[in-house]
């Protein structure tokens, strides 16, 4: 018996995967947007803040990175609803890649404020500049540019990690791809378009941040 | 500058070994002269495959799998895998036989064949007893389970297209729907009419109970196409194992209930 290769019933089912695949951006463009702005935060108070701050963000890094995310899913769908929160399967995916993106983002963006020289944060007090002032007009500026490219990086990891949402029944494109298998059985056609896409979304990404990188950070050579 | 480009090479070299060609029949000696028989279970369906207290397979179909292997003479290894996960198992010929309570469908047929039943068990829709569920019209605007690939899968699939409203959610495996049962993510679940959920609560604190029946299903041992000598000792094997009370016992032993009749086709 020889494997007879057969697209056809997998392309037949394209409207599906269009869906997962639109599923599979928003859930990463959410979770991406939602989770930067709280990762630069709460980086620069790991870099700055108070004491007893910083080691607080500091236990939540550690144990979100050194966890495994499919438990930290299992754990925002299935343990929250007995502490009284229930969200749908979309909104947990969203809020465990939150969980799961800032912690990796804090120390991203954590080496970014490290590598600014001392001398440029006393100069901006020098001149008066607040706390604030200084992180918003001499840091953060300076340390996106640099770890961009590793940002960047994250993102696309983070769109590759959420095939694993389809364990708690978000319809994003590895759970599309497996409710094909079932119907078709074409295990291999399915396993090789999704491959396809996957890599098409992450070179997409990749070229788009990469532009974006180019424009948005020509003023400082 | 060859390193990429080789590191490519063997990516697709090792992508072609791994693609199933010029599979050759296999018959019962091809399997005795190997030395072993690997055979597919799951071990997250009780009472049919589970783990022990040791970490040791066992189960219906796990005692089933070892008595094939002893007809054969020779050594089981089990094979861990998921129910999505049987089909390929058998196609990638990561094992020889799968079972692992395989229902027998005209759809999996095409891929893969069937032994006659050596069991059988409803798919039935379950929920709490405080939920009032006669039929598919009121799941409408309940969130139902399932896990994917199964046969449950299947029926309510068919169930919600023809009754818009039903919110339903497909996990990857059975003990994560069932968690959801029991956790409150989902309101009624599809599943074996057997199972642990019996004697769990729900978030409401309710029992389960059966709602009414899915689909009637008979459990094959399946094998890959292609390999009549093995299929036809498989189903003398079991003819055996019926005739001498064997698959009764085990019925029994795992079930607590007779194997009940087993049409062979």
């Amino acid at each position: 018996m020889e494997y007879q290769f057969d697209f056809g019933p997998v392309f037949a089912r394209w409207p599906e995967l269009v869906q997962g695949t639109f599923l599979t951006i928003w859930l990463s463009l959410a979770a991406t947007a939602i989770g930067l702005p709280i990762a630069a935060v709460l980086a620069a108070t790991r870099s700055y803040g108070p004491r007893p701050l910083r080691w607080l963000v500091g236990t939540y890094v550690e144990l979100i990175r050194n966890t495994p995310f499919l438990i930290q899913l299992y754990f925002v769908f299935f343990a929250m609803p007995g502490l009284g929160i229930r969200l749908s399967a979309n909104g947990a995916a969203i809020l465990a890649m939150v969980v799961n993106l800032v912690a990796y983002a804090v120390e991203i963006v954590r080496a970014g404020l490290e590598a600014i020289p001392r001398g440029q944060i006393e100069a901006g007090r020098a001149l008066g500049l607040g706390p604030i002032r200084i992180l918003r007009h001499i840091v953060l500026g300076q340390a996106l540019r640099i770890v961009y490219p590793a940002l960047a990086s994250q993102f696309v990891l983070q769109l590759l990690g959420s095939s694993l949402v389809s364990a708690i029944a978000a319809e994003e494109l590895t759970a599309v791809a497996n409710n094909i298998m079932i119907v078709t059985f074409r295990n291999f056609e399915v396993f090789g378009v999704i491959t396809v896409i996957y890599l098409g979304l992450s070179l997409a990404f990749r070229a788009l941040l990469g532009g974006i990188h180019h424009r948005a950070f020509r003023w400082t050579g | 500058m060859t390193s990429p480009r080789r590191t490519l090479f063997a990516l697709g070299a090792a992508l072609l070994l791994a693609l199933p060609f010029h599979a050759q029949a296999q018959a019962p000696e091809d399997i005795v002269k190997a030395g072993k028989i690997l055979i597919a279970i799951d071990t997250t369906v009780p009472p049919y495959g589970s783990l022990d207290t040791q970490m040791q397979p066992t189960g219906m179909d796990v005692e089933l799998g070892q008595l094939v292997g002893k007809a054969l003479g020779v050594p089981v290894e089990f094979v861990t895998v998921t129910s999505p996960g049987r089909i390929p198992a058998l196609l990638t010929k990561r094992v020889d036989l799968v079972i692992s309570i395989f229902s027998i469908t005209a759809e999996r047929a095409l891929q893969v064949d069937f032994s006659n039943p050596y069991g059988g068990q409803s798919t039935v829709l379950l929920a709490p007893k405080g939920r009032k569920i006669a039929g598919p019209k009121d799941l409408v605007g309940l969130k139902v389970g399932a896990t994917r690939g199964a046969i449950e899968d299947v029926v309510l699939t068919e169930m919600v297209k023809n009754n818009p409203g039903i919110n339903y959610l497909r996990f990857d495996d059975g003990p994560s729907c069932v968690q959801a049962m029991l956790s409150g993510q989902i309101d009624a679940m599809g599943g074996g009419d057997y199972g642990e959920i019996y004697l769990r609560k729900s978030s409401t604190g309710d029992e389960f109970e059966q709602k009414f029946v899915l689909r009637p299903n008979y459990f094959g041992i399946g094998m890959r196409k292609g390999n009549p000598a093995l299929l036809h000792w498989v189903n003398t094997l079991l003819f055996t194992l019926k005739n001498d009370g064997t698959l009764d016992r085990l019925s029994m032993k795992y079930r607590n209930k007779p194997i009940g009749d087993l049409p062979p086709f």
